[in-house]
């Protein structure tokens, strides 16, 4: 019974995370004085040379209409909340019209999940099997030198890492392709090895960062846990320091970090956005860009929105997880 | 101020002399009259490091030194506006959430929950992106402060619930103080003492921010920051024409001012723990 | 811990080792010495649309370089067109309103069928009979009907004269929106605008042989029978790469490592210190020219500083005279390209080598007598004519190797740039109205402050000039804003007529009929600020230069009298600078020779470097494998 509250509560709050971030999406653009109409007639314009004045006034009202931009703006919301969050169906990309942004977005959503969820969970699990080493063992000389690694790791901006690793990597040795492009033509073994060859690089910039992150915390938590008086008692009983470190320090500690990894895909993500577009990997990322710089209204609001759904969902299921790891919790 | 010293840890003692060092570059010594290095063709183009220059010139004839100068000093300045409405809204809202409970305190966390969760990049971008034509150093601190207040004020909700519950709020609520009086003067300097961590943390997440939304090419042209110095470099190729200095020094100024936070934000935390271990 | 660092060892080697099996062909699999590799600027986000009358076509991905029918081509050397689909140009009848069209006999579509006169009067139809199709609306005004006379002959009829049907619906740059599609398959959908055509079916030597699901590459292979494509027909020489791919490659950086390692072949632009340092690490790496400036000046877009003349002081000649006094052309120049760059101190109209000749020599005595009344009894000389000899003086000192010949530093750095004065510019200020108080300066009581808007990271070119120009307007004690734009809102804000001085680009220049560059300035064009007009962005308002376009829509290019009006409107243009030009069209265009060899070059200029214009296939014959 209690579960079940907990999971109805936890379900409406998903719902309310969701909406509140969409809402908020869908106002900002149409706060700025920019016209994606405006844009398509200017780049019309620009590539055809003149147009007659009843004729532009014509194609104006009939952009707006296939743009979702008649009516009202509560209408516009309306219409967007019933489509757009219920359906993904955000209407044309304004950009490819008459292709549907959802479209677009569904051939190039796969390969950001899976270069984001693949190196933020690695990350996680590298991050955390070595700071709990260096927690536990905190006066080794070794967990020292691991943790210096880290801490200067972890500050160096994202791009930066990306951008030695493919001067290193791609450039100088040559061992990885330098730009993500991917074999979509010559079967699946091709497709697979170009796929792995042109995420290695993007993947290893954002474990590099991620792992420091993970090292670091996990290693102030699994210190502070060695010395509580339950880790004291066991080591009076003669427990191996193995499984006081397996069953002890990292039981403890390992509940913060999954409620963290939860917190920090959100995170994740941006890096995967930075990376993307350093390595020209073909994902989310490089479509919000080019959409933003184009004020592809649709697109903007049907990547952004999936990637809120997207966390927001991950988060929900990191929560509902969390019970049964942690028999202590209380479902309130 | 002696004990203090004492007491601090290695890191602590570390991320304090850096940061001190960057912000006697960024407040002081760039009071010190000089030509606005933004000018292009004040002197020579690429020249080597010299006794007038001592990071050389760039492909443009500015000084890098005074460049790195400036940038240090907007970039800090962003970092700090941000950190600071950031942490105001986010002690507010943590105190207000905390203390009510119920339904307001149910709302307040969806809110911020929404924003701890949903990825701010891609807003930052899109909001750069259309108002870039009007955008200020204020303005985009004002943007980047958006996403700063969230993370404090889930923290410090949680800090309020615990001590809702402590003996000396209870004998204060008990003595008849009212509730803003019991905030004010009780929980707010710890509340504060609490977010210092949070507000370095956020001058360093929001100095990040805006150097990633240069590389993106989306800061203002006209701002001089860390992360504009990186990208104009990197617009004239000074890393493959190898001017190290140009590019370099931009890029070790951000790495070096963020160890330098970092370890003062752990070793803050670290020396915090030990008090209260006391 | 050192198992998994040497079983990561071990991966990376694997990729390593297929990474050089890989060397010798290309990411799709064919031989890399018969892939001719083309890079294009974005990725499309419709990878598998090649119909160009569905919207989101990316064209520039190889579809009207290598696969498009245009009616006539342009010869970019000469300046001159040429028919491709028509046998000639168009005879018209004496008033204009009737042309007859000849239709260029042995074209066939790649799947056998012969391309007629059938095709063309279906096409353009069809363009005029679809309400989605974006020129449609313009069809309608300008075509009366458009018919079929023989399997080789079409009859048009104007609605009104048009001299330049050839012009207008022919190429004069990049391409045209007027491209000719089979009848046999076109004719049988139900809606052209959502026809994807995927295996499209074309008149050009190439098609689709593969493309990327991400849109990042398209490949192109020749076509079998390509003696029967347009290019075959018009040169009768086959294009010599048996695979083109056309491919996008990423940010500056990447693009650079991937020219550096021979993973690129034709780049479509770079900036110099990117084209100085692949140069250094790849001797096969060259431009336009093999040595400086190594970039050819030829592009027919000058950029320059353009103003928003909708409004005061930027609507008086004298506040817009004041400004060009201000800036120091030789501060620019370095700002932008190094010094590299021909002046284009004009106007308008942009100083390619065919328009240098034609109209800026002619022009030269009038340019040096020019003076402009300073509003005090004082005059000043509107130009510097010793630009190019001091710019190239100045770069020969640097070590650079530059010629001494007159005739060639002109052809170098141009006949003139604007004259730095900035007396002049002072005084011409207080003529336009303007006040100077304690070294800041007031107009109509208020402090005086110009917002320059310029295109970030796309347009290094204009966006540099315009970077340069605000920190010299600065240093002379104009207060300015910067304002850096993304497309988002660039567009927009010059069409609303929302912004001051911005580094837009409005100028032209390829054939000696000036008309296509200059109908855009018609006064009567003109909407007030904040409303979108078609055309005249800048708001520029003049009588005569309107009287001048008007009088030119109505005779032929062929008239002299084209000529005559051309030059008369320079003229006007030039004593009311509605736009002040810094150097013309300046690309830096890196080709490999690898592979690849006898790329167009200022050595062997039987074509412009403009891989991204439809000119590009008769390019293809001339690219040729080097022979290993």
């Amino acid at each position: 019974m209690k579960f079940r509250k907990y999971f109805g509560l936890r379900l409406v709050t998903w719902a309310l995370t969701i909406l509140i971030g969409v809402t908020f999406i869908f106002f900002i653009p149409r706060m700025f004085p920019t016209d994606p109409v405006e844009n398509m007639i200017g780049q019309i314009q620009n590539r055809s040379g003149q147009m007659d004045p009843t004729e532009m006034a014509a194609l104006r009202r009939s952009l707006r209409l296939q743009f979702g931009l008649e009516g009202s703006l509560w209408e516009q919301y309306v219409n967007y909340l019933q489509k757009g969050l219920l359906r993904f169906d955000f209407g044309p990309s304004l950009m490819s019209f008459p292709t549907p942004a959802g479209e677009i977005i569904g051939t190039y959503l796969p390969y950001t999940l899976l270069l984001s969820l693949t190196s933020t969970l690695l990350a996680w699990v590298v991050g955390n099997i070595i700071g709990l080493l260096a927690g536990f063992r905190k006066d080794k000389r070794s967990s020292k030198v691991l943790e210096a690694i880290a801490i200067c790791i972890y500050p160096i901006p994202y791009f930066l890492v990306a951008l030695i690793l493919q001067i290193v990597f791609a450039f100088i040795l040559g061992w990885f392709p330098l730009q993500s492009t991917i074999n979509s033509m010559g079967g699946l073994g091709a497709y697979l090895s170009s796929l792995l060859r042109a995420s290695a690089l993007p993947a290893a910039s954002l474990l590099l960062v991620g792992t420091g992150w993970w090292i670091i915390s996990m290693k102030s938590l699994s210190a502070a846990t060695a010395e509580e008086d339950f880790v004291q008692y066991a080591r009076f009983r003669g427990l191996s320091e193995g499984r006081i470190g397996t069953g002890y320090v990292m039981r403890n500690s390992i509940l913060t970090q999954i409620t963290a990894l939860a917190m920090s895909l959100g995170g994740a993500f941006n890096g995967a956005i930075m990376t993307e577009i350093i390595f020209s990997y073909p994902g989310v990322g490089t479509l919000i860009q080019k959409a933003i710089l184009q004020s592809d209204y649709n697109m903007i609001l049907g990547c952004i929105t999936i990637s809120i759904v997207a966390i927001a969902t991950a988060t929900l299921i990191a929560d509902l997880i969390y019970p049964f790891i942690d028999p202590r919790i209380r479902y309130s | 101020m002696k004990k203090f010293w004492r007491n601090a840890n290695g890191r602590l003692k570390t991320g304090l002399i850096m940061t001190a060092i960057f912000l006697f570059i960024g407040f002081v010594i760039y009071y010190i009259p000089h030509v606005n290095p933004f000018f292009q063709n004040t002197y020579g183009r690429k020249l080597p490091p010299s006794g007038t220059h001592p990071l050389g010139t760039t492909s443009l004839g500015q000084d890098v030194m005074w460049l790195l100068i400036e940038a240090i000093h907007n970039s800090l300045t962003i970092g700090l506006i941000v950190a600071t409405i950031g942490t105001v809204v986010g002690v507010l809202v943590g105190l207000v959430a905390g203390f009510s409970g119920g339904l307001t305190d149910r709302a307040l966390m969806v809110v911020t929950d929404t924003f701890v969760v949903i990825p701010s990049l891609p807003i930052l971008v899109l909001m750069t992106a259309l108002m870039r034509g009007n955008s200020t150093v204020v303005l985009l601190a004002l943007v980047l402060a958006m996403f700063a207040w969230a993370w404090p004020s889930r923290q410090i909700r949680s800090m309020a619930l615990s001590m809702k519950e402590r003996d000396f709020i209870q004998t204060a609520w008990f003595s008849g103080e009212g509730t803003m009086q019991v905030v004010v003067t009780e929980i707010l300097p710890y509340a504060l003492t609490w977010s210092l961590s949070n507000f370095m943390n956020a001058t360093l997440s929001a100095i990040a921010s805006e150097s990633s939304l240069a590389v993106l090419g989306l800061s203002p042209g006209n701002l001089l920051s860390l992360g504009n110095m990186i990208q104009w470099a990197r617009d004239r190729n000074a890393i493959f024409a190898r001017q190290w200095y140009w590019i370099g020094s931009p890029i070790v100024a951000t790495v070096l001012l963020f160890i330098g936070l970092f370890l003062l934000i752990t070793g803050y935390n670290d020396y915090l723990q030990m008090k209260r271990g006391r | 811990m050192r198992k998994l660092v040497s079983l990561l060892l071990v991966l990376a080697m694997m990729l390593g080792v297929s990474a050089a099996f890989a060397a010798e062909t290309t990411i799709v699999g064919t031989p890399r010495n018969e892939t001719l590799i083309v890079e294009t600027q974005i990725p499309t986000d419709t990878p598998g649309q090649f119909n160009s009358y569905m919207q989101g076509t990316s064209m520039g991905f190889g579809i009207h370089q290598l696969m498009s029918a245009m009616m006539w081509e342009m010869d970019t050397i000469k300046g001159e067109q040429f028919g491709e689909v028509a046998e000639g140009m168009p005879e018209s009848n004496a008033d204009f309103t009737e042309h007859i069209v000849k239709i260029r006999k042995g074209i066939k579509w790649s799947d056998g069928v012969d391309l007629t006169a059938k095709d063309v009067v279906f096409t353009m139809n069809m363009i005029r009979d679809t309400k989605g199709i974006n020129a449609s609306a313009y069809y309608n005004v300008v075509f009366k009907s458009i018919e079929l006379v023989d399997d080789y002959t079409v009859k048009i009829v104007t609605n009104e004269p048009f001299p330049r049907l050839a012009l207008r619906f022919g190429v004069t740059i990049w391409g045209n929106d007027l491209r000719i599609v089979p009848e046999h398959i076109y004719s049988k959908l139900d809606d052209v605008t959502t026809f994807k055509d995927s295996a499209p079916v074309v008149a050009g030597p190439y098609t689709v042989k593969a493309y990327d699901e991400l849109g990042v590459w398209v490949l192109y292979e020749r076509r079998e029978d390509w003696q029967n494509s347009t290019v075959g027909v018009v040169t009768g020489k086959m294009p010599q790469a048996k695979y083109v791919l056309f491919k996008a490659l990423g940010d500056d950086s990447t693009r650079q490592m991937l020219m550096i390692s021979n993973q690129v072949d034709i780049m479509v632009e770079v900036t110099p210190e990117v084209l100085e340092v692949m140069k250094e690490q790849n001797p096969n790496i060259a431009a336009w020219y093999k040595d400086f400036p190594y970039a050819t000046s030829d592009d027919p877009c000058s950029k320059g500083i353009s103003f928003m003349m909708g409004k005061a002081p930027y609507n008086n000649k004298d506040f817009r005279w004041a400004i060009s006094f201000a800036l120091n052309f030789d501060e620019t120049t370095m700002d932008i390209f190094d010094g590299v760059g021909r002046a284009s101190a004009l106007p308008i109209l942009t100083a390619t080598t065919a328009m240098q000749e034609l109209y800026l020599k002619p022009l030269k005595e009038y340019m040096a007598n020019l003076e402009i009344d300073l509003g005090d009894g004082t005059k000043a000389k509107a130009y510097d004519m010793d630009y190019a000899k001091r710019i190239g003086d100045k770069l020969r000192a640097e070590g650079r190797d530059i010629p001494t010949d007159e005739a060639a530093l002109e052809d170098m750095f141009g006949i003139a740039c604007y004259a730095y004065n900035p007396e002049a510019a002072e005084k011409l200020l207080v003529k336009a109205g303007l006040e100077k108080k304690d070294g800041k300066w007031f107009f109509e009581g208020q402090p005086f402050k110009i917002n320059m808007s310029y295109l970030a990271n796309t347009e290094h070119q204009a966006g540099r000039g315009l970077i340069s120009a605000y920190n010299q307007l600065l240093k002379f004690g104009l207060d300015c804003n910067l304002v850096s734009e993304s497309s988002a809102t660039w567009d927009s804000n010059a069409a609303l007529g929302n912004y001051e001085i911005g580094g837009y680009w409005p100028t032209g220049g390829i054939t000696k009929d000036l008309y296509s560059v200059i109908n855009g300035y018609d006064a009567d064009l003109i909407v007030p600020i904040g409303e979108r007009g078609s055309g005249q962005a800048s708001r520029w308002n003049n009588e005569r230069a309107t009287e001048i376009i008007h009088e030119l829509a109505k005779i032929s290019p062929e008239d002299p009298k084209s000529y005559e009006l051309g030059m008369e409107f320079v003229k006007v243009a030039i004593e009311d600078i509605p736009f002040i030009g810094f150097h013309s069209g300046v690309k830096f265009v890196p080709t490999n020779t690898t592979y690849w060899t006898n790329y167009p070059s200022a050595e062997n200029a039987y074509n412009g470097p403009w891989w991204w214009w439809s000119c590009f296939k008769y390019i293809t014959t001339e690219i040729s494998p080097v022979s290993k």
